[in-house]
């Protein structure tokens, strides 16, 4: 069954020991940040705070929602310890099944409404996650509703934003993010405001499909029923035609300004460092805030992995990494971008490997943007969920100078956080990507060139692999 | 009565770029006075310096670099006046610039 909320899903959480209340009082100014990020790093439960200082008794943060295959496993209903392959498996076999979400009248997030003046961004806790940010993130794990005005799409994404000041939120969709071309394409030319919603504390899985790359014109609503096996609940908002998830903990809504900014920024990034300095930001101006009766924001301590971003948030995009490179031709089986690669390094399965596949891969990876930096190509032998295998196919097929090719991403493509870029690189989204091919080239003899694989399933014949698995409990092995 | 100065914070892509001293210029500060509105934003005209004592009736301005690194010592900022909340721009506005070269 899905969790039909937030709430729902802490509660679970509790009872598998996998989130923990703190009911000593918090300062949302960097101690709440501080310590999401230090429990992150040793892989914690999540956290609810339930005394938020400045802040009256009810006001709550979560934080920390699946920051561990775990707490994912859990939120797809799947056991707490299902193989990370499982999970892809069951999220790619639920992905194809889209169910489109159902409109009601109410939900809970409406139990408290303010609209103009009374819509005062103050009145919630959102905050300085880390010393040095340009301001109190009240979007960090959330997701963000626009919608084009010449069809049906809605779209969903998970953008940062930070409070302004009492009626302005600023934020960084990137100028290539469908939100950005949604903006720019739309209600820019117009000189119109384009109306928007951040929606905070969603059921996680509604949370998790706003991180995911979907095409454009795909509404995100569609999938994130296709994951729960059932539709979504959507509710109007109170000030726009815009729809968000009825049981969400806070709704802010508001319209994105065509022609007035303000500062936004610096914020530490998802790739684990505060690689994008102060910006002149997307800036929305706040028409009304929802929420329900002590309400929950959610968070996420955004930082070196492990986190939501880089456990959870890669599941979808290493599914659209295989599927985006298989419609362009490359021969891919799997495609694994485990929570260190932060969406920077992916590793690829493929049959047959070598040069021309290579060239396909990069030829897909840079097409539209080229936020992947890594690429590790492995034979079909290789399980690219297993990291030690892909190491060792990386330690001993990748030719040092045959085995790497590596392409310059032209500008506007690159991504804007990756750290070993220059701060110009970064500002003109320039960079570079690398593949290193881990296969066997594919004109190469099995009899005369490929080395037969020294392990049990690749160098025992048939007969004693047999014999040694029939007798395996009798030699008195568990193993 | 002494005024007990407020403190507010910069950032700045260099000191030489974003901080001249001894003239009125315009910049976006945030507000460090403790509570729910701490970290406001507000756009102001204003004039600083690196040191207090060449700025009367000042206020504290802590200046941080591009990418939010506290410079050890903090200057001084008078302001002058509001100047509003926002500043005329597009959204995107500094990478579309760079785009067109």
């Amino acid at each position: 069954m899905p969790f039909k909320d937030l709430r729902q899903f802490i509660e679970t959480l509790k009872t598998t020991g996998d989130c923990l209340e703190v009911n000593r009082e918090v300062d949302w100014d960097q101690e709440i940040g501080a310590i999401g990020r230090r429990v992150c790093e040793r892989s914690g439960p999540a956290l609810l705070f339930n005394r938020i200082k400045d802040y009256p008794e009810g006001f709550r943060i979560f934080s920390g929602s699946l920051c561990t295959y775990r707490r994912v496993a859990i939120a797809l209903d799947l056991p707490a310890d299902a193989a990370v392959r499982e999970i892809f498996a069951e999220y790619d076999r639920r992905n194809q099944h889209p169910v489109k979400p159902v409109v009601v009248k109410d939900g809970p997030c409406k139990e408290n409404i303010l609209l103009g003046d009374d819509a005062d961004l103050h009145q919630l806790p959102a905050p300085l996650v880390h010393s040095g940010d340009g301001g109190r993130y009240i979007g960090t794990w959330s997701l963000t509703v626009c919608k084009d005005p010449d069809s049906d799409w809605t779209n969903w994404g998970m953008y940062r934003f930070m409070v302004y000041n009492r009626r302005h939120i600023t934020g960084q969709p990137r100028l290539n993010s469908q939100l950005g071309m949604i903006l720019h394409q739309k209600y820019i030319p117009k000189k119109k405001p384009m109306p928007m919603a951040l929606v905070i504390g969603a059921e996680p899985i509604t949370s998790l499909v706003a991180s995911a790359s979907y095409r454009k014109g795909v509404s995100e609503a569609d999938y994130a029923g296709a994951l729960r096996q059932q539709p979504v609940e959507l509710v109007k908002c109170e000030t726009s035609d815009l729809l968000v998830p009825a049981t969400a903990e806070i709704v802010i809504e508001g319209e994105v300004l065509p022609d007035q900014v303000g500062e936004e920024g610096p914020f530490g990034e998802f790739p684990g460092y505060r690689t994008e300095g102060i910006n002149m930001g997307v800036t929305c101006r706040i028409k009304a805030i929802t929420y329900r009766n002590s309400p929950i924001l959610s968070m996420i301590a955004l930082g070196v992995p492990p986190d939501a971003n880089s456990v959870a948030t890669p599941i979808a995009s290493s599914l659209a990494v295989r599927d985006h490179l298989r419609r362009h031709g490359a021969p891919v089986l799997h495609a694994y971008s485990p929570p260190h690669g932060v969406l920077h390094t992916i590793f690829i399965s493929v049959k047959p490997g070598g040069r021309d596949t290579a060239n396909k891969i990069l030829d897909g990876l840079t097409l539209r943007r080229s936020d992947w930096s890594k690429v590790i190509m492995v034979d079909e032998d290789v399980d690219v969920f297993d990291i030690g295998q892909v190491l060792h196919a990386f330690s001993v097929k990748c030719h040092p100078i045959r085995g790497i090719y590596a392409r310059e991403v032209e500008p506007g493509k690159a991504h804007c956080l990756t750290p070993c870029y220059s701060p110009e690189e970064r500002r003109d989204l320039r960079g570079a990507i690398v593949l290193f091919d881990c296969t066997w080239p594919p004109e190469w003899s099995s009899f005369r060139d490929i080395p037969p694989k020294n392990s049990f399933d690749g160098i025992y014949s048939e007969e004693i692999k047999k014999k040694v698995l029939e007798n395996w409990a009798e030699y008195g092995l568990k193993v | 009565m002494v005024r007990a100065k407020k403190e507010y914070q910069v950032y700045v892509p260099s000191i030489q770029e974003g901080l001249p001293e001894g003239r009125e210029i315009v910049l976006t500060v945030k507000d460090l006075t403790p509570g729910r509105r701490k970290y406001d934003n507000k756009v102001v005209k204003a004039i600083v310096s690196r040191s207090a004592d060449s700025l009367p009736d000042s206020d504290v301005l802590r200046v941080r670099s591009w990418m939010g690194v506290l410079y050890p010592d903090p200057w001084a900022i008078r302001i002058i006046e509001e100047v509003g909340e926002l500043i005329p721009g597009v959204p995107h506005g500094e990478t579309l610039l760079r785009q067109k070269g």
